[in-house]
């Protein structure tokens, strides 16, 4: 930076004065603005209209509506289905990060061991990730299947039949059911992560343990975890950023049901503004999880911001 | 949980070279058949899913209800594609996805990348705010903004229209872009653009004959998880298109989905259709989306 201030400024500056701050411009600006007017047109001012929206009665359909203040809000105090909708985000995402970052972490350790064919192993357990959320739902939906499905069959053919069941059409199982695709589909990305990483532990740190006679154990808690310390902030902040957003594979799997077993604030919003033609009170629901999800990430948008700088 | 969101990991603090396999180096191992072994049997274990919808898409329904699904099939078929293929409506389907693919993609690259500039390499007011701003953009759920889009959408005549869907999908593509592109625009030295502009290049020309052929490979991998995240985006889709014709992937999927409830051998085969060019372009470009996620992960 100072030395591109420096070739800049045409006279030079007297020594020890201090450097005016210096911008380029309009030119700046051209780079920034088509895609800042994108992003403000499609995705802060809807997002800021939504807030607005949010405080009123409006059915969605009718061209008016009344300015009911708090009233939604209040509403969602009350609300059994926004109560329950939130317990569910709330197991979902401590499930859908806590579980993959664990089999993620064993699978990154195991292959980083002596493995053949790390390459291929590591395409299989990734394969997930890539595919559309939706034909997981499809596949998992198709899997779950009460009379054709192969997870019951399996159950028939090693002998617990007695164990065979609607997954996904009881209140019981049906949130776990749908977890388990989510936890398939996310496995794959800490897996990655992890073995960048513990690619760049040096082994000599290894060796000189392995000396000392430290145990494979306390090699793993003393030299592994805290040298994955960068990569477990990562996987952390953009798996909880993801888990708090999420709406596809609930939708496409039960539609929120049996009832109201698998619900979650996304899925709510949605059935609200699109089905029961509330759109007021649909985005105020949008408006808390989107309040809370934000809060929660702040800090991880502030690191990246700061990178740098 | 969207690809984008995982890809997000891209945006690791000093991306080494986005697009190297950062995992291919490294001696050969040797031994380690028992481990082999064990973790081969785990990930046929783990992707059995994909391989049980696979023998199934190639049987007759009749074999499949005659034998089970776990059965080996005892006859092959195509029939289960050219059924699905038509009754899913997949000529369109898949040219409606092309479409926002071949147009969203490189315009979402373009764009973010001009914004990425201007905030590394060029001295813009307010770069912290802007910056901050936008990578917030990563942690929106989108249905916080679906109901106000669908109303200027419609306003302009643009629901069930696949360009409607353009505005929308670069406005969420472009936080991950920008944040993974700005890094990597760091890590040109200064002293080349500056060279460049005493010999008196424009910005513009900088940023299209320096900035973007040094950064091929990170515009390599931004567009591919860009087109991964298109590609399986579902619930705008969702609400901006009503016809059969006007549908993506994911949304004519879902109803297709519906049809076929006590088809399994015709459902199967369907989910292949969808799924497999991407298991395809996967397979072909693992290197540059691996690079991609884990570029700068090793940085202790």
């Amino acid at each position: 930076m100072a030395t591109a201030t420096a070739v800049r400024v045409s006279a030079p500056a007297p020594a020890g004065a201090p450097r005016k701050k210096r911008y380029g411009g309009l030119t700046p600006w051209l780079f920034a603005i088509p895609a800042l007017a994108v992003y403000a047109t499609f995705l802060v001012y809807p997002a800021l209209t939504s807030l607005f929206f949010s405080f009123t009665n409006w059915d969605g359909l009718s061209p008016g509506y009344d300015i009911v203040g708090v009233d939604n809000y209040v509403k969602m105090t009350q609300d059994p289905v926004v109560r329950q909708a939130l317990l569910n985000n709330l197991i979902w995402t401590v499930v859908t990060i806590v579980v993959p970052v664990i089999i993620g972490l064993a699978l990154a350790t195991l292959l980083n061991g002596k493995v053949r064919g790390k390459t291929a192993l590591r395409l299989l357990f990734y394969t997930p990730c890539v595919l559309p959320l939706v034909s997981i739902a499809s596949i998992w939906g198709w899997l779950y299947n009460p009379d054709s499905g192969v997870i019951n069959e399996v159950l028939r053919t090693v002998g617990l039949g007695n164990l065979a069941q609607p997954w996904l059409g009881q209140d019981s199982t049906a949130l776990w059911a749908v977890m388990v695709p989510a936890v398939w589909l996310r496995t794959g990305f800490p897996m990655l992560l992890y073995l960048a990483a513990l690619q760049g532990i040096p082994d000599e740190l290894y060796e000189a343990a392995t000396v000392d006679g430290a145990t494979k154990s306390q090699q793993f808690w003393h030299i592994t975890m805290p040298s994955l310390r960068p990569a477990h902030y990562i996987v952390l902040a953009l798996s909880l950023i993801d888990s708090f957003k999420v709406f596809d594979m609930i939708y496409a799997m039960t539609y929120g049901g049996p009832g109201t077993a698998t619900q979650v604030m996304g899925t709510w919003m949605y059935a609200n503004v699109f089905q029961y033609y509330q759109a007021g009170y649909g985005t105020a629901i949008a408006v808390v999880i989107t309040v809370i999800a934000v809060a929660v990430s702040i800090p991880y948008v502030l690191s990246q911001t700061k990178e740098h700088t | 949980m969207s690809a984008s969101g995982l890809a997000a990991a891209a945006a690791l603090p000093d991306a080494v070279v986005a697009g190297q396999d950062p995992l291919a180096r490294g001696p050969r191992p040797r031994g380690g058949i028992v481990l082999t072994i064990v973790i081969a049997v785990v990930a046929l274990f783990w992707i059995s899913p994909l391989l049980l919808l696979v023998t199934t898409g190639l049987r007759p329904l009749s074999d499949f209800v005659a034998n089970g699904p776990l059965s080996w099939p005892s006859e092959l078929t195509w029939q289960n594609f050219r059924d699905a293929w038509a009754i899913g409506k997949f000529d369109d389907t898949y040219r409606n996805s092309a479409f926002l693919l071949v147009v969203k993609v490189p315009l979402g690259v373009l764009l973010s990348a001009m914004l990425a500039f201007a905030l590394s390499k060029l001295k813009i007011r307010f770069r912290r705010t802007i910056m901050f701003a936008v990578f917030l953009g990563l942690t929106i759920p989108i249905y916080i903004t679906i109901v106000p889009v669908f109303i200027m959408l419609r306003s302009a005549g643009l629901t069930d229209n696949v360009l409607g869907l353009i505005g929308p999908y670069l406005a969420f593509g472009i936080p991950l872009e920008v944040l993974i592109l700005q890094s990597f625009f760091r890590q040109i030295p200064d002293s080349i653009v500056e060279s460049a502009r005493i010999d008196g290049a424009s910005e513009w020309r900088i940023f299209f004959t320096i900035v973007i052929p040094l950064s091929a490979p990170a515009l390599i991998t931004v567009a591919i998880l860009d087109a991964v995240a298109t590609w399986n985006e579902f619930l705008f889709a969702l609400i901006i298109l009503s016809s059969d014709t006007n549908k993506t992937i994911p949304v004519g999927l879902l109803s297709f989905q519906g049809q076929f409830s006590n088809n399994n051998t015709g459902l199967a085969a369907g989910i292949l259709i969808a799924v497999v060019p991407i298991l395809i372009a996967y397979a072909l470009l693992q290197r540059w989306i691996v690079g991609g996620l884990t570029a700068g992960a090793e940085k202790g």
